[in-house]
C-alpha cells in the first residue's frame, strides 16, 4: 500500500515498475491532458496485452493501439482520422482482427468507474440505451456487458453495468506535490473515478510543488497521496493536447499526427520519429523544438488566469494565546500544571 | 524525574500509540484527534489523519469543536465528500477508526443508540452517526468508553464488534477478514480481545486500580490477561504534547469548565471596569 513518502521518479521507472504485461490499463484523462508522456513511454517498454479503458478513444488509443500494446479496448468513441477516406488505428486493428472492443455510452462507462471507485459491484444506469445495438450487440463482456435487474422499491426493469477496478491509472495534472496529492482542474470529466476506481495510481504532472500549496487549495486535489503509487514530473508532458493554466492545444502537431494516423505506414513513421525516436518527453520537446522553432510552442503558452485565492484562514491556530495563557481557563501551562497538582489529578 | 501525568492524559496517550507510521486514521472530536495529532507529531509522521466530512491529511493545530473544523487546521491535501468517506473505507482504505461507547457486550459489540426500550427510551444516546459503518469496514477500532457500561445484553445494537464471538464475524462474510475492534481502553484499563474466542480481556490495569474495581462495573466472569500489568506512563514528550495541543483535554472536562468560566467572568468584569 502507497505510503506518504517521497513517490517521484522517472516516467521510465514508473512505467517499468507499475505496468504489466496483461493489465487493464485505465487512461484516466479524457480528450484535454492527454497523459502522453506516460503513454509513449508505455510504448516505448513494449508492454503488451491490455485491456485498455478510456473515455474517448482519440490520440491515446490509437498511439497505443498502433504500438501493439492492446488486445481489448472499452471505450465510447473512436476518432476517425481524416474523416470518411482516412483510417484509424483502432479500424485497422478491428479489421484484422489483432483487437476485441466494447462499446459503451458516455454515462455508462462512466458508471462503470464510479461503481468500481466506490467499491460497489454494479451501477444503475439510464434505461433508454437498453432498445439500442450497445445493449444487444456484445463482444468480450458478453452477458456481463449488462444485465437487468428488477427495481425492489418501483417493480421497474433497470439497467445495471458491472463496475471496473482497472489494474493501473496513467493520469496527467497540472501539479502534485512529491508525495501524490494531485491537483487537476477545469473538465473533471471522469478522471478521478478513473484514478480512485484503479488499484494502482501514476500521475505524472506539469510541474511537482511544495505541499504548503497543496495544502493551500486543497478543493483542486482529485487524488490524495495515499492512493498514489509514482509521481512524473513532466512538463509538456500533455503535448499535443492541452492542459488549462499551461498551454493550449497544439494544432499543428495534433493535425500532422492524424494526417499520419490515416494509414499504418503513416502512423509506424511517425511513432519512429516521436515515440520511438525520443528517448522520454524532454527530448520529444527538444526535437519539436529542433525542427520547428520555440515560437509554436510559445505561441500556445497559457497567459495568466488566476482563480480568487479562497480564505482558508482561521481566528488562531494555537490554544495559547500570544501571552502564554491558554484561550478558554486563562492560565499560563505553569498556573495549570500547578492546579492539576494541587486537586490530586496527577500520577507518576 | 520523569513529569506526572493526569488520567485524561494517559487515555489520549495509550490511544495514540495504537496508531502506527503509515495508518489512514479516521478521527473523531476530543480524544481521538489529540491522540491522532500526537501520535502524527511523535511517533507516526507518516499517518495520513482524516474527518469523516471530507477532510483528509489533516494537520490539526488546534483540538476541533466538530468533524468538520476545518478551522482547526492549518492546510489539508484533499477535499471529498461525505460518500466518497464512506466508500473508501468500505473499500478498505482505512486503517483505524475511534468509537465512543456507552454499551459493550463481551464481543465488543455496540450500543450508542438508547439506553431502555427503543420506542420508550430511559435515555436516548447520540445513535450511529458514522459508528457502525466505520466499525463494520475499518481494519482496526479503537474503543473508548468514559461513562459507559459493559452489558450481558445490549439495549440496542448499533455496532458490530465480533457478533457472537469466535469466527462469527468473519464467517458472516459481511465484513473485511480480521477487522473489528483491537482495544477497549476505559478510565480503569485496556481490555483486548482474545485471538480465539474474541471475547474481551483486561490486559493492563491504569496505576492505582485493583482487579476487584474493574470486575465489579462486569457482569459475567471476566477473564484477566496472564501477563496482566500496569499501563505505560507517558513521556515528557507526550505529556508536553497534549498539554500544549490540547490543554482542555489535558486538565479533564471538570477543572476545564471551572477555570474556563471563571476566566469569561473575570474577562467580562476587567471589560466592566474599562
Amino acid at each position: 500500500m502507497p505510503e506518504s513518502s517521497n513517490k517521484v521518479m522517472t516516467a521510465k521507472e514508473a512505467v517499468n515498475r507499475f505496468v504489466h504485461d496483461g493489465d487493464h490499463l485505465v487512461i484516466g484523462n479524457y480528450t484535454v491532458g492527454t497523459c502522453a508522456a506516460l503513454v509513449f513511454e508505455i510504448i516505448r517498454q513494449q508492454k503488451k496485452g491490455f485491456t485498455l479503458y478510456s473515455q474517448s478513444g482519440v490520440f491515446d488509443v490509437e498511439v497505443l493501439v498502433g504500438g501493439g500494446c492492446v488486445d481489448r479496448l472499452v471505450t465510447t468513441y473512436v476518432y476517425r482520422a481524416g474523416g470518411k477516406e482516412g483510417g484509424s488505428a483502432v479500424e485497422r486493428a478491428l479489421r484484422d482482427g489483432s483487437l476485441e472492443m466494447e462499446d459503451y455510452t458516455n454515462f455508462q462507462y462512466n458508471a462503470r468507474l464510479v461503481a468500481g471507485m466506490h467499491g460497489f459491484s454494479f451501477m444503475q444506469v439510464l434505461e433508454g440505451p437498453m432498445v439500442t445495438d450497445l445493449f444487444s450487440k456484445r463482444s468480450f463482456m458478453a452477458d456481463d456487458k449488462y444485465r437487468i435487474i428488477k427495481c425492489p422499491y418501483t417493480g421497474k426493469d433497470i439497467l445495471t453495468v458491472p463496475a471496473a477496478n482497472p489494474d493501473v491509472c496513467i493520469v496527467h495534472v497540472q501539479r502534485a506535490d512529491k508525495f501524490g496529492n494531485a491537483q487537476y482542474w477545469g473538465a473533471l470529466g471522469s478522471v478521478a473515478a478513473a484514478a480512485l476506481s484503479s488499484k494502482r495510481i501514476i500521475v505524472s504532472c506539469e510541474e511537482i510543488v511544495e505541499h504548503d500549496i497543496i495544502q493551500s487549495s486543497p478543493q483542486l486535489t482529485i487524488i490524495p497521496a495515499y492512493r498514489v503509487d509514482a509521481v512524473v514530473e513532466a512538463p509538456w508532458g500533455a503535448h499535443p493536447t492541452e492542459v488549462l493554466g499551461y498551454y493550449n492545444l497544439d494544432k499543428m502537431a495534433y493535425a500532422m499526427f492524424f494526417m499520419s494516423d490515416m494509414t499504418g505506414d503513416g502512423l509506424k513513421a511517425w511513432m519512429d520519429e516521436w515515440v520511438y525516436g525520443c528517448a522520454n518527453r524532454q527530448a520529444y520537446i527538444d526535437h519539436y523544438i529542433g525542427k520547428y522553432g520555440s515560437g509554436l510552442l510559445d505561441a500556445i503558452k497559457a497567459k495568466p488566469y488566476y482563480s480568487a485565492p479562497a480564505n482558508y484562514g482561521s481566528a488562531y491556530i494555537s490554544s495559547w494565546e500570544d501571552n502564554g495563557r491558554e484561550r478558554t481557563m486563562g492560565v499560563t501551562i505553569e498556573e495549570m500544571e500547578k492546579i492539576m497538582e494541587e486537586r490530586g489529578l496527577l500520577y507518576g | 524525574m520523569a513529569k506526572r501525568y493526569s488520567l485524561d492524559e494517559l487515555l489520549i496517550i495509550t490511544v495514540a500509540r495504537e496508531i502506527k507510521d503509515g495508518d489512514r486514521v479516521i478521527l473523531g472530536v476530543g480524544l481521538p484527534t489529540t491522540a491522532g495529532a500526537m501520535a502524527k507529531a511523535l511517533h507516526a509522521p507518516n499517518a495520513t489523519l482524516m474527518m469523516e466530512s471530507g477532510i483528509i491529511d489533516i494537520e490539526p493545530c488546534v483540538p476541533p469543536n466538530h468533524i468538520a473544523d476545518a478551522n482547526s487546521c492549518r492546510g489539508f491535501s484533499y477535499a471529498t465528500d461525505l460518500f466518497s468517506m464512506f466508500t473508501m473505507t468500505y473499500r478498505g482504505f482505512i486503517d483505524v477508526c475511534f468509537l465512543g461507547v456507552a454499551q459493550i457486550d463481551r464481543f465488543g459489540n455496540i450500543n450508542t443508540t438508547v439506553i431502555g426500550d427503543y420506542f420508550k427510551p430511559k435515555m436516548r444516546l447520540p445513535g450511529s452517526g458514522g459508528a457502525s459503518d466505520f466499525m463494520s469496514y475499518a481494519r482496526h477500532t479503537i474503543l473508548t468508553m468514559r461513562g459507559g457500561e459493559f452489558v450481558e445484553k445490549l439495549d440496542y445494537f448499533t455496532s458490530p464488534g465480533y457478533l457472537e464471538g469466535g469466527n462469527s464475524r468473519d464467517d458472516s462474510g459481511l465484513f473485511p477478514k480480521g477487522s473489528g475492534p483491537s482495544m477497549l481502553l476505559t478510565t480503569k484499563g485496556v481490555f483486548r480481545f482474545d485471538d480465539t474466542t474474541k471475547e474481551l480481556y483486561l490486559s493492563k490495569l491504569h496505576p492505582g486500580v485493583t482487579v476487584d474495581m474493574v470486575k465489579k462495573d462486569v457482569p459475567w466472569d471476566l477473564k484477566i490477561a496472564a501477563d496482566l500489568s500496569v499501563t505505560e506512563r507517558p513521556t515528557d514528550a507526550e505529556i508536553d504534547f497534549v498539554r500544549r495541543f490540547a490543554p482542555t483535554e489535558a486538565v479533564g472536562r471538570k477543572l476545564m469548565y471551572e477555570l474556563g468560566i471563571s476566566n469569561a467572568l473575570n474577562k467580562a468584569a476587567a471589560r466592566q471596569n474599562n
